[in-house]
C-alpha cells in the first residue's frame, strides 16, 4: 500500500511485458482509490497513526487505581502494581484514560497520575487546573446574564491572555427589552490588577458596535447599527478547578448619527473557565 | 602622625600578602587543587611532592542521561451533537423539535452547554374553535431558540447491556438562559431541566433530556410566563 508510484529508473523491458503494462495501467484507478481510502482511514482514525506516540508512565506508588469512568463516583475495578507501566491514551477533564501492559483500559485520576514517573525516573508533570492556572493561563471563555440599557442581556466572551495582567477580549451579546431588541459586539483590552489572588479586580477598555431594533406599535423606527466605545471594570472570583465567577460593569458611549450621542450601562454576572 | 599610620598599614599589608599568595583559590580551593594535581600527574617530570599526589580516577562516568520527550496528551473535553424530540409550546400544542448542542466539560462535575433548536407552533384551541381565524402567520409560528447552560453531573453509574457489556452513565442537571424567537418577537428565556447520559464508547454519548423553556409573553392579551416543556433524545461525539 505504501509503494511509491513514481520511479526514477525504469528496468529494461522484455517485449512480452507490454501486455502486463496495460494491465498495470488498468490497475491505476484501483490503486489510487486504495490510496485515497488509506488516506481517509488515516484522517478518520488518528489513534491508529498515533499508536506509537502514547506516553509511557511507570507506577511509583504501591499501585495505581483504575476507575471505570472519568469521575470519583465510578468504581475502582483494577489496580496496576508498582513498576508496571501504562500508556496514556487521552485526557478528559482531570482524568486520564490509560492502558496497562496487559491491555486493560481504565481511568486514573489526576492526583494519582502525579505520583507516576517517566521512563527516566523523573516525575510526570502536566498542566493542572488549579488556582495557579487561574493566575496565569492562555484562554478564558464565559457566559453572562445581565442588563444592557434597561433590557435583559445574554452575553458571552472569549479572551486571550498576553501575560497574567493583560488580555484581549471579544464579547458578543443579545439584549431583549420592552422597547427594543438588539445585539452588541465588543473588542478590547482587560487589565487584571491582582492576578494571583482569589478576588481579582480588572479594568476594561475597548470599542464595539451595537445593532438596535426598536419595537413600536404605531410608528416603527428604523433599525440602526452604531459604533460604540466602552470603559469598565469588574471582579473575578476563583471558585474551584478551572472555574471562576465574573461580575462586570461597562459604560458604553454610542456614537449615533443623530445630534446627540447616547450612553448605555451594561451590568452582568456569569461563570467562566480558563484553559 | 599620618606617616606613622601609613607605615603601620603598609607593614600590615606586606605581612598579609605572602600569606594570601599561599592560598590558591579563596572559594574553590579544593577544585583548583584537584585540577593542579591532575595536570601535574600527567607531566612526565613528576617534580611534585608525595603529599600532593592523589590516585587517578578509576571510573570515568560516561553514562548519557536518556532524554524523554513527553508527547502531547490529547484532550477530549468537547462534545458536539444533535437532538430530536417533542416541544410543547404553551397554548400552541406539541410539535417535533430538533437542534444541535455543543458542550465543554470543565471538571468531572461541571460542563458548559450551548444549544440551538427549532420547532413549529400548532393552532391554539381558540383558532380551532373559531374556524378560519389565524392568530399568527406561518412565519410567526416558527419557534427558534438558543441557550447557554451550566450543567452538573450527579449519580454517576454504569448501565449494563447483557452479561459482558457495561457503559458508564450519569444524570445531569441543566440551568441557563437564552433567547426565543417566536410570534414575531424575541424573548429572554430561562431554561432548566435534566438529563441522562450513557457513554457506550470513549467518543460517543447518548442523551435523554427534559427541559423547560420559560419566557414572558402577552401574545394572548394577558402578560404571563409561559412554560414550554421539551423532551428529546440526542447523540453527541466527544472531541
Amino acid at each position: 500500500m505504501a509503494r511509491s508510484t513514481t520511479t526514477t529508473r525504469s528496468p529494461p523491458r522484455h517485449p512480452c511485458e507490454q501486455g502486463k503494462d496495460l494491465t498495470r495501467r488498468a490497475q491505476w484507478p484501483a490503486r489510487a482509490a486504495l490510496l485515497a481510502f488509506a488516506a481517509l482511514l488515516a484522517v478518520l482514525a488518528p489513534a491508529v497513526s498515533a499508536a506509537r506516540e502514547y506516553l509511557q508512565l511507570f507506577v511509583a506508588e504501591p499501585y495505581l487505581e483504575l476507575h471505570t469512568g472519568p469521575g470519583r463516583g465510578y468504581p475502582v475495578f483494577h489496580a496496576v502494581p508498582r513498576d508496571e507501566s501504562v500508556d496514556v491514551l487521552f485526557r478528559r477533564t482531570d482524568w486520564f484514560k490509560v492502558r496497562t501492559e496487559r491491555g486493560v483500559e481504565g481511568w486514573a485520576s489526576q492526583a494519582d497520575m502525579l505520583k507516576t514517573v517517566l521512563a527516566d525516573g523523573s516525575p510526570f508533570k502536566f498542566e493542572l487546573g488549579d488556582q495557579a492556572g487561574f493566575s496565569s493561563h492562555r484562554y478564558e471563555l464565559g457566559a453572562f446574564a445581565g442588563e444592557f440599557g434597561g433590557a435583559n442581556l445574554i452575553s458571552a466572551y472569549w479572551s486571550v491572555s498576553l501575560n497574567p495582567q493583560m488580555a484581549v477580549e471579544v464579547a458578543a451579546g443579545q439584549f431583549l427589552g420592552r422597547f427594543s431588541n438588539g445585539e452588541t459586539g465588543d473588542l478590547g483590552f482587560a487589565h487584571v490588577i491582582s492576578a494571583d489572588t482569589r478576588w481579582s479586580p480588572f479594568l476594561t477598555l475597548g470599542v464595539g458596535i451595537v445593532h438596535i431594533e426598536p419595537k413600536g406599535t404605531l410608528v416603527v423606527p428604523e433599525n440602526r447599527t452604531e459604533q460604540t466605545a466602552y470603559v469598565g471594570g469588574g471582579i473575578r472570583y476563583y471558585l474551584t478547578r478551572r472555574f471562576f465567577m465574573r461580575a462586570e460593569y461597562k459604560a458604553h458611549y454610542i456614537f449615533t448619527k443623530r445630534n446627540q450621542n447616547e450612553e448605555a450601562d451594561e451590568w452582568k454576572l456569569g461563570f467562566a473557565f480558563f484553559f | 602622625m599620618e606617616t606613622g599610620i601609613r607605615v603601620l598599614l603598609l607593614t600590615a599589608a606586606l605581612a598579609l600578602l605572602p600569606g594570601c599568595a599561599t592560598v590558591r583559590g579563596w572559594f574553590h580551593h579544593g577544585k583548583h587543587a584537584a585540577q593542579s594535581t591532575d595536570t601535574q600527574a600527567g607531566s612526565p617530570s613528576g617534580t611534585t611532592g608525595p603529599e600532593e599526589e592523589t590516585p587517578p580516577r578509576v571510573i570515568e562516568p560516561q553514562v548519557e542521561r536518556r532524554q524523554i520527550k513527553v508527547p502531547r496528551i490529547k484532550s477530549s473535553n468537547v462534545e458536539l451533537g444533535a437532538f430530536y424530540g417533542v416541544l410543547s409550546i404553551e397554548d400552541f400544542g406539541s410539535n417535533a423539535d430538533y437542534g444541535i448542542t455543543a458542550a465543554y466539560h470543565i471538571t468531572e462535575d461541571f460542563f458548559f452547554q450551548g444549544e440551538a433548536g427549532r420547532s413549529r407552533a400548532g393552532r391554539t384551541s381558540f383558532e380551532t374553535l373559531s374556524g378560519n381565524l389565524q392568530l399568527l402567520t406561518e412565519a410567526e409560528r416558527r419557534f427558534t431558540y438558543y441557550d447557554l447552560s451550566l450543567g452538573y453531573n450527579f449519580l454517576p453509574g454504569e448501565a449494563f447491556l447483557g452479561r459482558g457489556r457495561a457503559m458508564t452513565s450519569a444524570f445531569y442537571l441543566l440551568g441557563g438562559f437564552g433567547a426565543t424567537d417566536f410570534a414575531g418577537d424575541t424573548k429572554f428565556t430561562v431554561n432548566f431541566g435534566g438529563g441522562y447520559r450513557v457513554v457506550p464508547t470513549d467518543w460517543l454519548a447518548l442523551h435523554v433530556t427534559v427541559q423547560d423553556h420559560v419566557f414572558q409573553t402577552s401574545l394572548l392579551g394577558v402578560t404571563k410566563l409561559t412554560n414550554n416543556l421539551e423532551a428529546r433524545m440526542g447523540a453527541t461525539v466527544f472531541f
